[in-house]
């Protein structure tokens, strides 16, 4: 309870407020620039809160990729274009609203969405914290290295049918991790003599490139730009109004919210999806959905909203992220010296719980920006992509070389763009890329601590019960996408 | 089995394949504590690859999937009319990159600012917006130096010529 005053009284100071209103306002904003995501974001802010005070820092980009969901919405209501993938359902009920002269009923419904369901998700996210404060004590370098490698695991699945090509991607992430002096023997890696790569990759540099440099080449070559902006009508109270009158559809989106971003990998569109799907079959009018039904609207941002606190949990407690911007989120933690895991709650516990504070702030302060000023912003969505493109890249690249102030971090920097870049374009994503780099330091350490403590002996990573679920979740998370369609030609062929 | 020689992914893998074999090779002279784990995440990695490489070369169609962004996980593909106008601005955006990078080297960042903005104006802006264009680049060069060179002290001018 300590804590948790603390962390109110800490959250409660100016310059963590002020952060916690930029993280709020920069999200939106970034929320609703079409093709522009959370952690692209992230990237992009980093080398700005550096010399913050980590819970600041954390506070803001905790902010900035929780809001950067509303901000999609607007523009999936005002513009018919998610600004995040976590958006595409909004956009099945949002545009016909706002084409039915409802844009402002819409809008009410998607703020009051980002209040209820990001409140809710995380009150049983700082309800759910003790429990995993006292499973840390269970945890050894055995039970952290199989974490990580779940961790991997589950990611290099997130691309359906390609989890080969995700292992590819994570075994180089970590291979780049270590570049550098190696922790253990003191001895220098994969150098070749150059003064810049003998502290490792440098992590912000190389997000900064995988992120933003690579988003901004993908929003360079296509040519659509311009979007087009709806008039809004319809009185955003109504949409307040409405959201409360179907409280049953509230508390089922915010669980499956919860569910799925608790689940790794899963990520906060199938949330909106499943929630939208989930409202259509319980609605007494089923064929309203698509056609501007404010449920609708109502199922997917609250799910999207309850989505992220669970993502939370899994990405601060196991070092496991639920969704992409999670992993980006858990670069930040190691990049501010917060290393993931259940040991997080007692040793970062003043830094944990004033981030849980602070995001629970913004859901109200979503709610009073959706009130004033929300639709204003989606003008933003006007500027041209050769205004967009090379800001993106000005921000990112004179980020990166603020940091030492060396033009040999911004050539790191577009190498990693380049990466990203040809990564998408063969059908790799470069998340878990991201992930084994950001976690190859704690997965490398741990695998020599658990083979000090065992004298030499591999049987640590399978001696514990820990260690064996952790097992057999690996297994599970690469053989599981291949087990629904053999499960499906199975059934078929008896068929 | 030339038509599988076009695709990205299967470049890619190529690549990989002596990225993965380089990373096990350099590692030969380390110490034993140091090469222990590198080692053996390339030899994994590189078993892998060739996995997947075999797997291409196994299958009948070329896989010609791609991921439309950062934040997506899904792959689609592109008809090929679309593919080739995206490679066109990619050639482009990857020239005003280069460019703007080698003049930040030689007359430091704020020089990048300029070429970045004035080159995406000019060569993705309308064409009748290109005073607009040049005066947006020459208002955000000023914002950029001052933010960044004034308030910020960011060393914006320091280039190899000064």
């Amino acid at each position: 309870m300590d804590v948790f005053m603390h962390a109110i009284a800490f959250v409660l100071q100016w310059q963590n407020l002020a952060a916690l209103a930029g993280g709020t306002v920069v999200g939106i904003i970034i929320g609703v620039l079409p093709g522009l995501g959370p952690s692209a974001g992230m990237a992009l802010t980093i080398p700005l809160v550096m010399s913050w005070h980590p819970a600041t820092a954390l506070i803001f980009m905790g902010a900035l990729y929780k809001c950067s969901n509303y901000g999609g919405s607007l523009t999936a209501i005002l513009v018919n274009t998610p600004g995040d993938a976590s958006n595409a359902a909004t956009v099945l009920d949002g545009y016909p609203m706002c084409e039915k002269g409802r844009g402002g009923v819409a809008l009410g419904i998607s703020a009051t969405s980002a209040l209820v369901g990001g409140t809710v998700g995380m009150i049983c996210l700082i309800l759910a914290a003790p429990f995993l404060a006292d499973f840390a004590l269970e945890f050894g370098p055995a039970e952290y290295f199989l974490t990580a490698i779940l961790a991997l695991s589950l990611i290099a699945a997130v691309v359906q049918g390609a989890t080969i090509k995700g292992l590819m991607a994570a075994g180089l992430g970590l291979l780049l991790s270590t570049v550098g002096f190696d922790v253990i023997a003191g001895h220098l890696r994969y150098t070749f003599d150059w003064a810049p790569l003998e502290d490792g990759i440098p992590l912000i540099q190389a997000l900064v490139g995988l992120f933003a440099v690579t988003q901004a080449l993908v929003l360079a070559e296509s040519a659509s730009s311009i979007s087009r902006l709806a008039k809004l009508s319809g009185s955003f109270w109504e949409g307040v109004r409405d959201y409360f009158r179907h409280p049953l559809i509230v508390l089922r989106s915010a669980v499956i919210g919860l569910f799925v971003g608790v689940l790794p990998a899963v990520g906060q569109s199938s949330a909106g999806l499943l929630a939208w799907a989930d409202a259509k079959r319980v609605s007494k009018r089923p064929e309203t959905f698509g056609h501007g039904a404010p449920e609708g609207v109502l199922a997917s941002e609250t799910a999207t909203n309850a989505c992220m606190p669970g993502d939370l949990v899994c990405t601060i407690a196991l070092g496991v992220p639920g969704s992409v911007g999670a992993a980006v989120f858990l670069g930040v933690m190691i990049i501010f010296g917060i290393a993931p895991g259940p040991l997080v709650f007692v040793d970062k516990a003043d830094v944990i719980y004033s981030l849980f504070v602070a995001l629970t702030l913004t859901s109200f302060l979503v709610f009073i920006i959706g009130m004033t000023v929300a639709s204003r912003l989606a003008v933003v969505t006007l500027l041209p992509n050769n205004v967009i493109v090379p800001l993106i890249l000005v921000v990112s690249l004179l980020g990166s070389f603020a940091i030492r102030n060396e033009m040999a971090d911004v050539i790191i920097s577009l190498a990693f763009g380049a990466l990203g870049y040809i990564m998408l374009k063969g059908g790799f994503t470069p998340i878990p890329l991201l992930l084994g780099l950001v976690l190859g330091e704690m997965v490398e350490t741990n695998y020599h601590r658990a083979l000090l403590v065992s004298g030499g002996s591999y049987s640590i990573f399978y001696s514990s019960v820990i260690c064996k679920v952790l097992i057999v979740l690996t297994v599970l998370s690469l053989i599981g996408p291949y087990l629904g369609p053999f499960w499906k030609t199975m059934t078929q062929g008896e068929k | 089995m030339k038509e599988k020689f076009k695709s990205t992914e299967v470049w890619f893998k190529i690549a990989l394949l002596f990225v993965f074999g380089g990373f096990y090779l350099l590692a030969m002279p380390f110490p034993e504590d140091s090469k222990q784990f590198p080692q053996l995440l390339a030899a994994i990695s590189l078993a892998l690859t060739v996995i997947a490489l075999g797997m291409d070369f196994l299958r009948a169609q070329v896989a010609v999937g791609e991921i439309g962004g950062v934040d997506d996980t899904e792959l689609m593909v592109l008809d090929a009319a679309t593919r080739r106008a995206r490679r066109k601005r990619f050639y482009q955006s990857w020239a005003i990159l280069l460019v703007s990078t080698g003049a930040g080297i030689l007359g430091g960042f704020l020089l990048s600012t300029v070429f970045l903005f004035v080159g995406f104006g000019l060569a993705f802006g309308r064409r009748e917006n290109v005073a607009k264009n040049l005066i947006v680049a020459a208002g955000m060069t000023v914002v950029v130096y001052v933010v960044f060179g004034r308030i910020m002290a960011v060393p914006l001018l320091d280039g190899v010529l000064w």
